[in-house]
């Protein structure tokens, strides 16, 4: 199988974290939950992914919560900043997993910038919003449909000027671009532990840049006595046992980036696709490239996007069709009837990938 | 040898105070606190040389990693609280 859809979950993982995984079911227990050695390797399990991430993101272990994906993060990060009524600043690219949490809340959502690979619309159009006033911001970093790598730095500068609290959605970004909590000063940066991290499904991570509301309450193994969640980071946004195994997982994944260097498997994923957009658009496709495109890139084929899936698929090609859980993205660039094919590459982008795909692809040209 | 207690208000401080101070050379032992010495109910702490107390306190202020209390733990269960 050529595996070309990493922008929904990294597939072929390092080898390291399929030990991990196992190591932590032989031998760990419930961290924070005893004083014995099995509960112990797990807590320190737990703390050296933390300390991981905290390096990774410029930010102390304590501000890493551990969620179960990027969308319960983000749904904490949004329940904790907007009530209901309150005008919430988007931009054209978000995902369900932000536009949901929000239409739930009965937030008033104004989207700002819905040009694509454009800075300078999507720069222009974030200050006007803001200029005519926000409660709260939250942004996508890089498109899941078409791969644009918003200018997060200067949309998160701006908020700061107007003194909005904003979230960041790292759901594509984590693992493939530079993510600095620190810089960027953000209340909340959530981010999916199994896609640019290469950890399981299961896990992900919410950087805090203050204590969030905990979506379920329960056990932390801190002040028992207290019928309060804890006051503090992270045991206050953690209720409930961890998913050790998993964490081990994602913090092997994450040791992995931080010896493969980011940068270098970004510049693979953009080689490729560049060489993805030159070829599909020789095939006659729709292709949606520009400036500032990560390692995902969006087609529309002379035929339904799902059946264009489907024969690829036959021809062992990995790749996702339709909406991607993200139709303001397809609203914005015009495509919310058709859909489109992604194609999304992973840390292990190569060459014989897209020769694969478009020889594949040309089993699609016949039809119209 | 006289120990003593440094407590924590959850096993993440903990465990980052017990690599901070190995790293740092101070022998130490993460342990679950005694319940007499945490009213609010399971925390962790580290036991150490009563020797050690100021230097430690000092590498964890250094690394940013807070604690709650510190005890010295004296002949025949008698415990005094220490301020560092």
């Amino acid at each position: 199988m050529t595996y070309l859809d990493h922008g929904a979950t990294s597939f072929h993982k390092p080898e390291s974290v399929y030990r991990a995984v196992r190591c932590a079911l032989e031998n760990c227990g419930n961290p924070g939950r005893g004083g014995y050695p099995a509960t112990l390797a797990a807590a320190k399990t737990v703390l050296r992914c933390r300390e991981r991430a905290g390096e990774l993101f410029s930010c102390s272990p304590e501000q890493v919560v551990m969620t179960s994906s990027c969308t319960y993060g983000l749904n904490m990060a949004i329940r904790t900043l907007v009530k209901p009524g309150d005008r919430v600043l988007i931009t054209g690219f978000e995902h369900n997993a932000v536009t949901r949490p929000l239409y739930a809340l009965g937030a008033k959502v104004i989207v700002a910038g819905r040009k694509l690979f454009d800075w300078e619309d999507t720069l222009e159009d974030w200050k006007r919003a803001l200029k005519q006033g926000v409660d709260a911001a939250v942004f996508t970093h890089v498109s899941n449909v078409f791969g644009y790598i918003l200018p997060v730095e200067e949309m998160a500068r701006l908020c700061k000027l107007h003194r909005v609290p904003f979230v960041i959605d790292a759901a594509q970004s984590a693992g493939i671009l530079p993510v600095n909590m620190g810089e960027l000063g953000a209340d909340f940066i959530a981010m999916p532990g199994h896609k640019g991290l290469l950890g399981p499904m299961g896990t992900g991570l919410l950087l805090c840049g203050g204590l969030p509301v905990s979506l379920v309450q329960g056990g932390t193994g801190s002040m028992s006595r207290e019928q309060q969640m804890p006051d503090f980071l992270p045991d206050g946004a953690e209720a409930g046992t961890l998913n050790v195994p998993g964490i081990a997982g994602l913090s092997a994944g994450i040791a992995y980036l931080q010896q493969a260097e980011i940068p270098q498997i970004l510049a693979k994923q953009q080689h490729q696709v560049q060489r993805c957009v030159q070829g599909l658009k020789k095939l006659g496709m729709r292709v949606f490239s520009g400036d500032h495109q990560s390692g995902t890139v969006s087609f529309v084929p002379n035929m339904d996007c799902e059946d264009a899936a489907k024969i690829l698929a036959q021809q062992g090609i990995a790749v996702r069709a339709g909406l991607h859980c993200a139709p303001l993205a397809h609203q914005s660039a015009g495509t919310l009837e058709t859909g489109t094919v992604r194609v999304s590459f992973g840390h292990d982008a190569a060459a014989w990938q897209t020769g694969n795909l478009l020889l594949a692809a040309e089993k699609l040209t016949g039809y119209s | 040898m006289k120990n003593c207690i440094i407590t924590f208000r959850s096993v993440t401080p903990a465990q980052r105070a017990e690599d901070v101070l190995r790293r740092a050379g101070v022998e130490c032992t993460i342990q679950r606190t005694p319940r007499w010495m945490e009213e609010k109910g399971c925390g962790y702490s580290l036991r150490m040389p009563c020797g050690d107390m100021l230097v430690a306190a000092s590498l964890l202020r250094n690394a940013g990693v807070s604690f709650r209390s510190a005890y010295s733990l004296g002949e025949e269960g008698r415990v005094e609280e220490l301020r560092l």
